[in-house]
């Protein structure tokens, strides 16, 4: 790794925020667990094994924040270099895009434009096909569901599907 | 002679038309998938874990099965014809397999994977049936702290594999197991993590987890990427092995058969370090290993057969005592809990019928398999060919709607996208999430099994090592710990550690 994408104490340092994360995990769940009673020895409670998980997440992170600060860890930067990291995020923003959509709206309604989106986004299919393929999958899907397989899809507030 | 009578009553069942079908679909699935680059078992057993339900349990855990060992064979077609490994376990046959491709002898090298796994496989299923017994009689005698110490052995053992730092590793464990806690107490019926959600009463599902952390985050790994394919297109010729191809491979199928099948059985071990080990000791046992990596038909048929039986020999600890050894045998357990059965030492007598009609139908599969993929292999070529960005959005869709099914909730759909994000910038930070996902599933198991018995000894920890199993687990565990920490051990884990979850 060069100099600019392996960095020490440094807020780039993805590993050492990566540990600060797990650390930061590892304290909710020791708090939760001592919240819940530990019980005894003999009879340990429902916060026992909680508590010392926590105490191992807490040891295993500080053990990655150790190595970050002595050894150096890759920046945020390195980690997406040369990948095309609009993708992911654009993929990421339709599909919170449809969860906030599903109940609303219903399955039909938020998952074929969640298709049209993904079949354009990720690498664009051309119109002509991305409709038919965003509009009859979900459609055939359906139509499986509730009448063959008897499952019904959400059907949101206009009760479409 | 009672082997046999079992045998015929599995082949009862397993040859019932639905059963049949179950097990054809599932080695269909299970091709599918291992040809697709970027699905790997563990998506699409995910995937179609819902639709067990609508079956009797032989029939869904027949075709999960099936996807499992399907996959094994489907993903050596990709790794020889594209040089991309279908999953994970094929990522050694690309080595010599697209070189053999190369030289046109694409044909020799899909015969001889083909033929491997299925010797291997059906090697793999005879000494399932003659251990599987056996090691469940003496799986009765195991109390809570022998259970206990093995699943810390198997976690151990997987996080010491899992590529990259082994805190990372352990961290996702602990991740896992706290994860799995989440909901009511089993003793006390205390809610726990729930933050006042009713939704997370009962826990979180393991469909939603699994197909967010391998599905969802996959495709936008995938993404990232343009996926570039250099299939071989010339007309594949005389699929079987010539005489010689034969004889140099002899040797390399009964060594990957028998080691992969006991590394399959070994907590957190898996088809994808048997490969890697069959692949280093061909190559260390040859005469010339220069050939190795310029189209040596031993690279190919050492690993491909060392895979398939792993993947035989991993129904071993979860047949015989309910652990899983691996993710994939973690989603089989989920199949079990969900038609209400829980696999152990009892399930071979109090369930002869499931099974025994597994381990037939694992035989009828392999035979499905070995027609499915020598004389339909163009089939699966011409599928190589499919765009990537009509698949993806595909996958996205069908796991939604899997995870939908398998609860009627949409709470859980919101759980898959999180976690399928969650997943993304773990793989990109280098957290791999097969020891979280283990983790998850054995995590209540684990805390029970530690509770009963500290229970039970009366807070006494020396329950753990005065016990003997329990004992040499623990003193394993700990070895594999601290190995790490001395540098000959450490090169040899970096060797051998695994991109498991792929």
């Amino acid at each position: 790794m060069n100099d600019q994408s392996s960095v020490r104490l440094k807020l780039n340092n993805s590993e050492l925020w990566g540990g600060l994360i797990g650390l930061a995990l590892g304290v909710f769940v020791i708090w939760s667990g001592l919240k819940l009673k530990l019980g005894t020895i003999n009879d340990p409670g429902s916060g026992y094994v909680l508590f010392y998980t926590g105490v191992l997440m807490c040891v295993f992170a500080a053990t990655i924040i150790v190595a970050a600060i002595t050894e150096g860890g890759p920046t945020f930067g390195s980690r997406w270099e040369g990948a095309r990291w609009t993708k992911p995020l654009l993929v990421i923003g339709c599909l919170t895009s449809f969860a906030f959509a599903l109940d609303a709206f219903g399955f039909l309604l938020s998952a074929i434009p969640l298709m049209v989106l993904l079949l354009r986004v990720i690498d664009p299919v051309r119109w002509t096909l991305a409709i038919p393929v965003a509009v009859l999958t979900p459609l055939g899907v359906w139509w499986v569901l509730k009448r063959v397989l008897l499952i019904q899809l959400p059907s949101g507030i206009f009760e479409i599907g | 002679m009672d082997v046999l009578l079992n045998v015929a009553h599995g082949f009862g069942v397993a040859l019932q038309p639905i059963n049949l079908l179950y097990c054809f679909i599932g080695v269909f699935i299970g091709t599918l998938v291992g040809v697709l680059p970027g699905i790997g078992p563990i998506s699409a057993m995910s995937l179609l874990l819902p639709i067990t339900l609508s079956g009797t349990p032989e029939s869904g855990i027949i075709m999960m099965a099936g996807i499992y060992y399907g996959s094994m064979y489907g993903g050596s077609t990709t790794s020889i014809l594209v040089n991309i490994p279908g999953e994970a376990a094929s990522v050694v046959t690309c080595i010599d397999g697209h070189q053999m491709a190369k030289q046109g002898r694409a044909g020799p090298a899909l015969g001889m994977s083909a033929l491997g796994s299925f010797i291997a496989g059906t090697f793999s299923l005879i000494a399932l049936m003659l251990i599987a017994p056996s090691l469940a009689n003496v799986a009765i005698a195991f109390g809570p702290a022998e259970y206990f110490s093995l699943m810390v052995l198997g976690l151990v053992v997987l996080t010491f594999l899992t590529q990259g730092s082994m805190a990372k590793a352990l961290l996702m464990a602990c991740i896992g197991i706290v994860l799995g806690l989440i909901g009511l107490d089993s003793i006390t019926a205390m809610p726990r993590l729930t933050f006042g959600r009713l939704e997370l009463i009962d826990g979180i599902g393991l469909v939603p987890v699994v197909m967010g952390l391998f599905g969802v985050a996959e495709v936008l790994i995938n993404t990232e990427q343009v996926i570039k394919r250099d299939v071989i297109n010339a007309k594949i010729t005389q699929l079987l092995p010539s005489k010689a191809d034969w004889k140099a491979s002899a040797g390399p199928v009964a060594r990957g058969t028998v080691l992969g099948f006991f590394l399959g059985i070994l907590p957190g071990g898996g088809a994808v370090i048997s490969s890697f080990a069959s692949y280093a000791l061909e190559k260390r046992l040859s005469k010339t290993p220069e050939r190795f990596g310029k189209g040596a038909i031993e690279g190919v048929a050492g690993p491909e057969s060392a895979n398939n039986a792993a993947a035989g020999g991993a129904f071993i600890p979860l047949m015989t005592l309910g652990i899983p050894p691996n993710v994939v045998m973690a989603l089989l357990l989920g199949a079990f809990v969900i038609h209400g059965l829980q696999p152990g030492p009892l399930l071979i007598t109090q369930n002869p019928g499931l099974f025994w009609g597994i381990v037939a139908s694992m035989y009828i599969g392999n035979v499905m398999l070995l027609v499915l993929n020598l004389p339909l292999i163009g089939m699966w070529v011409q599928l190589l060919k499919l765009p990537y960005n009509i698949l993806f959005p595909l996958i996205i869709l069908f796991t939604i709607i899997g995870v939908y099914c398998s609860s009627n909730n949409v709470f859980d759909v919101y759980v898959m996208i999180a976690f399928g994000v969650i997943g993304y910038f773990m793989r990109k930070l280098g957290y791999e999430p097969a020891p979280l996902v283990l983790a998850f599933v054995l995590g209540p198991m684990l805390e029970n099994n530690l509770r009963k018995s500290l229970i039970l000894s009366q807070g006494d920890l020396f329950t753990f090592v005065q016990r003997p199993i329990s004992a040499a687990c623990l003193v394993l565990a700990v070895v594999l710990l601290i190995g790490p920490l001395l540098p000959s051990l450490r090169r040899k884990r970096e060797l051998v550690a695994l991109d498991e979850g792929a």
